[in-house]
């Protein structure tokens, strides 16, 4: 009969389902306590969370939700108390999110270099530029010339905040970058890899953190693009660990958070992190305050803190 | 990174579960509420058809961005901590099936209702006899309803990232794995979640197809 015939189907349908659902359930059974991360992209992307969270997760029991959006959004998610602990890198924002009270207290853990990506040629030459104030003037000069077209992330990312750091050091604010032409200045609003794919395919310039730059080099999708200006102490990328306030959101895992920072900066977790190499090189460079680098691979890094801005020296790359 | 075929495999099941869900519920809201528009005469009747159209075309990130707002610690319903959850995630891709399938319900009890109505009245069916009579006539459409919900929230990316989280097995579905393999220039690894993706939508559309026809035994 057709309607038994339908029940059947209808039945089968539903149970296929369940079944899916109880299969998932009957998988998430017997959790661990867990930690709410929330963290940029390029922590996450590059390999390095992978390669450092499981040590933290053993020593401690638990499981650590990563969850890898904008350093705009991770504080927004701080903010409504969605999640335990921030590790991003956007520095002034990060100062006021404290300040204002939803941070408990801020770390600095490492960074990372950003550098300025172009064509393979330099056309502008900013590879001869004497700072990276000075290569961003280029980029100016050149791009309203009708010589040069620069991509920005413009979505309030930890690169686009440090790009609109640079451009306010030639006296340009957010709303000035803002209306810069689009005849030279592309807003793409998107991630750091399409931004680098966009400028291999416009032979444009871009400011991009280096993991992502190697990671596009590692798969061959930017052969017509090089780092054309790099070094400078103004193009570092600091990340620091914000637990999430417990007072303000009594729900979060305060225990777990603090014992994730602390352990974040603590000699352990700073080697861990040098020793995580990627693309033939060292991608994270810790400094924690009072972190002294202790094993030998790392002879040449330079220890900074956010005061201090001595030059960097050669990467330790082996 | 899906690298191994037992994550490949618990995100699969994850977004057959997620997107059967939202498609059950928002079935199961949008069928009777369809029918309801479709077979009642009242006013206002074609601004309301009008509104479920244009919600076709309701962005799956605003869905998101919805449910996050109410799911959030800092929004109303924050104590149940359900943010960055499945069911979270069902929500708002139920959110996004609603309108599909109430407007194709619509459409399609309707035509059924004139061909028919006629014919029913006169064999003497009561009112309660007659829709139900439309319904199964309509049964076509209604699977195609289901079919047409499921297609958008098997696909979609937006709200699933934005309420899920794109969580490490716990809330990495298929597109959120596609997004991720693609931001991190995996093009390849891309590609094929994107053939497992369509292979498990060849699956359901196929058995909804038999059931569309009634053929399945």
């Amino acid at each position: 009969m057709k309607k038994t015939t339908m029940m059947i189907a209808a039945i089968v349908a539903v149970a296929l389902i369940v079944g899916a659902a109880v299969g998932y359930l009957l998988l998430k059974e017997d959790e661990p306590q867990t930690l709410k991360l929330a963290t940029t992209t390029s922590t996450y992307d590059s390999g390095l969370l992978d390669y450092i969270l499981p040590v933290f997760e053993e020593e401690n029991d638990c499981t650590i939700d990563v969850i890898a959006v904008g350093s705009g959004a991770a504080m927004e998610l701080g903010k409504n108390g969605d999640v335990d602990v921030l590790l991003v890198h956007s520095p002034a924002a990060e100062i006021a999110f404290v300040a204002d009270g939803y941070g408990e207290s801020r770390d600095l853990v490492m960074y990372n270099n950003f550098v300025i990506v172009g064509p393979s040629e330099d056309p502008i030459g900013t590879a001869s530029a004497s700072n990276t104030s000075n290569a961003f003037k280029m980029i100016y000069d050149n791009g309203t010339a009708g010589d040069a077209v620069f991509i920005s992330r413009a979505d309030n990312s930890g690169t686009h905040t440090k790009e609109l750091s640079i451009w306010a050091t030639l006296g340009f604010n957010k709303t000035e970058v803002a209306a810069f032409p689009e005849s030279w200045y592309i807003q793409s609003g998107a991630a750091m890899g399409a931004v680098l794919d966009m400028a291999e395919e416009m032979n444009a310039y871009t400011l991009s953190d280096d993991a992502t730059y190697y990671q596009r080099v590692s798969e061959d999708l930017v052969p017509h693009l090089n780092i054309t200006y790099s070094g400078d102490s103004a193009l570092f990328n600091q990340y620091s660990v914000i637990p999430v306030n417990s007072t303000l959101w009594t729900h979060v895992n305060h225990t777990l958070a603090l014992a994730f920072a602390g352990w974040l900066v603590s000699q352990d977790g700073q080697d861990l992190i040098a020793s995580y190499e990627k693309y033939g090189m060292q991608l994270f460079f810790p400094n924690a305050e009072g972190y002294v680098p202790s094993t030998e691979s790392l002879a040449g890094v330079q220890v900074f803190s956010e005061v201090c801005v001595s030059a960097p020296t050669t990467r330790s790359g082996t | 990174m899906v690298g191994t075929a037992a994550e490949l495999i618990e995100v699969t099941v994850l977004s057959l579960y997620v997107s059967g869900m939202a498609t059950i519920l928002g079935s199961a809201i949008g069928i009777p509420l369809g029918a309801l528009i479709g077979l009642k005469e009242f006013g206002g009747k074609g601004a309301i058809k009008t509104i479920t159209y244009t919600l076709y075309g309701f962005p799956p990130v605003l869905s998101g961005l919805f449910i996050y707002f109410i799911f959030s610690r800092a929004g109303p319903l924050g104590d149940l901590g359900i943010l960055f959850t499945p069911t979270a995630m069902i929500l708002a891709e139920t959110l996004l099936v609603i309108p599909l399938v109430t407007g194709i319900t619509i459409t399609s009890v309707v035509e059924v209702d004139k061909a028919i109505k006629d014919t029913v009245k006169a064999l003497g069916a009561t009112p309660k006899q007659s829709v139900l009579t439309v319904m199964r006539e309509a049964w076509v459409g209604l699977v195609m309803a289901c079919m047409v919900g499921f297609g958008r929230v098997i696909a979609e990316v937006g709200a699933a990232y934005l309420v899920g989280g794109n969580i490490d097995g716990r809330t990495r579905v298929l597109t959120t794995s596609i997004m991720l393999e693609t931001r991190m220039g995996n093009f390849e690894w891309a590609i094929a979640l994107g053939i497992v993706l369509l292979t498990v939508a060849l699956v359901v559309f196929f058995f909804m197809r038999l059931l569309q026809e009634r053929e399945m035994l």
